[in-house]
């Protein structure tokens, strides 16, 4: 008897430790995600994998930040990934970076898991479907969007009379009218980044694309105009000799843009989406609901265009867990998830049909002009080498607004640099 | 008598010597893990076309990275800007380093402070003290300007941007790494001035010899071993100079401030180009080798 029960005992505890290993094995498919830096929003991406956890019990998704800018983020995968580490299954990474990083072999094709590129891309807005497509595959999928955008001061403008300029020579002499009268000596005209950064490279490419140039063709080959690009810079120190733009443009970084807009310091100012909510919201901004966005200027005689930003979601070629993974990756940028990333943080959607969405629309009403806004943005060159590209056009145009190098002389070199690379 | 002999036997003896190398094997194992592999692998990697954006294979290409350094502006300008920061600032750090020694050595009563405001730079991470004079040098919010334009030595309107002009950028980060780096220089000389003792002084008085030339023919002669060990120190550390210019200018204006650590690591880590940054790397490998090889037959000279 003692022993029978005894074996009954057994043979339950035996199954039971069974089932239980079943179940955690069942349970353990951890993913690990990097999602950027605190521009990025992890606490929002966080909400998004609890709701995506609730719903799919047996994946637990840890999150993992990085730096500051999209550059750091970048050394730091270049690290992760060169050693093939295992352990980040999912990465978020710049609009910039498909192409790299496809060429480098750290993404897998998510083709197998969401269909072919033409069909699985073509929801979203036409400059982030053709951003994550890569020799025909399917690279990435668009977690939000993000573009340059011409922010303004409406209460100046207004009391000043002046309508929205619609071309560079206009914004010019609308901003040294309103400094002129304003008797403000800290108020610039017009605040862009010169500093040897990313945005620097958006600096370079604004004044080119406005005259309707193309930096390169679809092949990922350079079409630079060498004549335009000098024209562009040109019309950048024309409005620093003008007083318009501060002398030291080629210190000032992103986060100086905004501050400085923030403090009431710039009647106009080139920044990023995520500059809206910083003038809106912050608590020391000096420019609550004085804040309008416009489409950028185009050179006399162009047509207006912007740069692109924003960021995907890429599963890692060195992940143990591709199918979970592309899984959650294809949730993460489902329309769901953009008008949820819309509503609570006021991320730009990639989908068209967001932006007019009733619901974003109460919570960020701007995002009705803002959809002309990016719909109309360039994607800075797609390139399996875009570090080196990067670096070539945002050192360069730096030293130009530093007047150590004229623009022609600066042209010259980042096209002979250039060349080299873009083949 | 008897057991001396069987010692050397057993040095003789292959089992013995077996054992020695087995011991021996650990600290060997490891280093060659650490130092040996890590360099041989460099060195290997600088024959190949290890473009990763290439997304093929390595390719095995001889000397041609090499040819491509000779040719290479980027290089040579990073290799000058290397070698002008190093001949500024390890003089200018022995110079200061040696002023401050000198001072934290003179009989205070409390040297604590003295000895801590000696410490401080030297704990205090490069890249920290980097962005610190960083902010030091900013056109707008920076201290200097603001000191200058207060004392009207500058105008209000139009003040010296000193990051993005290359002269003054060049001599911003070599103030920043004489500032940072003579601390360290300090410390050792202190060290070596501690250990020249006392009655050399009370000699020399004795004989009539000024404090000044107490300095030339008592100090420095005896402080000569601890500036040379200061010296090769510093001067390796100033060839690998990567972490203030970086955190200052980024190497610009343009690529006047870039060193060579600086466009190594562009070229590996920016520009995914494995080979050619190893093979950058092994031209600085060379160079700082040269240089302990030059510092190291100075002292044997001096041990004869």
């Amino acid at each position: 008897m003692t022993f029978l029960r005894r074996t009954t005992l057994g043979t339950m505890a035996a199954a039971l430790a069974f089932s239980l290993a079943g179940f955690s094995a069942q349970a353990q498919t951890k993913l690990r995600v990097f999602s950027g830096g605190q521009n990025q929003r992890p606490d929002l991406m966080r909400k998004l994998f609890d709701q995506y956890q609730a719903a799919n019990p047996g994946i637990t998704i840890d999150i993992e930040t990085g730096g500051a800018t999209s550059e750091l983020q970048r050394q730091y995968l270049s690290t992760v990934l060169n050693a093939k580490d295992s352990a980040i299954d999912i990465y978020m990474i710049d609009i910039v970076n498909p192409a790299q990083y496809f060429g480098a072999g750290w993404l897998e094709p998510l083709d197998t898991y969401v269909g072919p590129a033409a069909t699985a891309l073509k929801p979203y807005l036409p400059v982030y479907a053709s951003a994550n497509v890569v020799d025909g595959k399917v690279a990435a999928l668009p977690a939000f969007a993000d573009a340059m955008f011409m922010y303004y001061r409406k209460d100046l403008l207004a009391k000043h009379g002046i309508a929205e300029p619609k071309t560079w020579d206009e914004l010019s002499a609308a901003a040294k009218k309103i400094q002129a009268t304003e008797g403000n000596a800290n108020l610039q005209g017009l605040s862009i980044q010169g500093a040897p950064i990313e945005g620097a490279v958006c600096t370079f490419l604004l004044p080119y694309w406005g005259q309707g140039k193309e930096f390169n063709d679809a092949a990922g080959r350079l079409t630079l105009d060498k004549p335009a690009a000098v024209k562009g810079l040109g019309t950048w120190l024309g409005m620093v000799d003008a007083g318009v733009i501060k002398k030291n443009v080629a210190e000032v970084k992103t986060p100086d843009t905004v501050n400085e807009f923030k403090a009431g310091q710039a009647v106009f100012a080139i920044n990023w989406g995520f500059a809206w909510d910083r003038f809106k919201d912050d608590a020391d901004s000096q420019v609550k609901g004085k804040v309008g966005v416009m489409p950028l200027p185009a050179m006399a005689g162009g047509r207006s265009a912007t740069c692109v930003g924003g960021w995907q979601w890429a599963v890692s070629a060195f992940s143990k867990h591709k199918a979970e993974a592309a899984k959650l990756v294809k949730h993460l940028a489902s329309p769901a998830s953009s008008k949820f990333l819309a509503v609570e943080g006021s991320l730009l959607p990639t989908y068209a049909e967001v932006y007019t969405d009733a619901d974003v629309n109460r919570q960020a009403p701007w995002f009705k002009d803002a959809a002309a806004v990016v719909v109309a943005g360039k994607s800075r060159p797609l390139s399996k080498d875009y570090g080196q590209v990067s670096d070539i056009i945002r050192t360069t145009t730096s030293a130009i607004l530093a007047r150590t190098k004229t623009p022609a002389e600066g042209v010259d070199e980042t096209e002979g640099r250039l060349r080299r690379v873009m083949r | 008598m008897a057991d001396r002999l069987p010692l050397l036997d057993r040095l003789r003896d292959p089992s013995e010597r077996t054992l020695g190398l087995l011991l021996l094997a650990p600290a060997f194992v490891l280093l060659a893990l650490i130092v040996v592999y890590p360099i041989g692998r460099l060195l290997w990697n600088s024959f190949f076309d290890l473009r990763l954006s290439g997304g093929g294979g390595a390719k095995f290409v001889g000397l041609d990275n090499y040819a491509l350094v000779l040719t290479d502006q980027d290089f040579w300008n990073a290799t000058a800007n290397t070698l002008l920061i190093t001949v500024i600032t390890v003089p200018g750090a022995l110079i200061v380093g040696l002023g401050l020694a000198l001072l934290a050595n003179l009989p205070f009563k409390r040297r604590w402070p003295v000895r801590l405001a000696l410490l401080l730079p030297w704990a205090l991470p490069l890249s920290f003290a980097g962005l610190i004079f960083a902010w030091f040098f900013h056109t707008e919010y920076g201290v200097v300007n603001d000191v200058l334009i207060r004392l009207g030595l500058e105008d209000r309107r139009d003040p010296t941007m000193w990051l993005l002009k290359p002269g003054w950028a060049m001599a911003a980060i070599c103030l920043t790494i004489i500032w940072k780096t003579s601390s360290f220089m300090a410390l050792i000389l202190l060290a070596g001035l501690q250990m020249i003792p006392r009655s050399l002084y009370e000699a020399a008085e004795v004989d009539g010899a000024t404090p000044w030339q107490q300095f030339w023919q008592v100090t420095v002669p005896m402080l000569m071993p601890s500036i040379v060990v200061a010296l090769i120190f510093r001067t390796i550390t100033a060839l690998q100079t990567f972490d203030i210019p970086y955190t200052m200018t980024k190497g610009g204006p343009g690529h006047a401030t870039q060193t060579l650590a600086m466009l190594i690591h562009a070229t590996t880590i920016d520009y995914l180009d494995l080979g050619y940054g190893s093979t950058l790397a092994v031209c600085m490998f060379v160079m700082s080798l040269a240089v302990t090889a030059v510092y190291l037959r100075h002292i044997g000279r001096q041990a004869q």
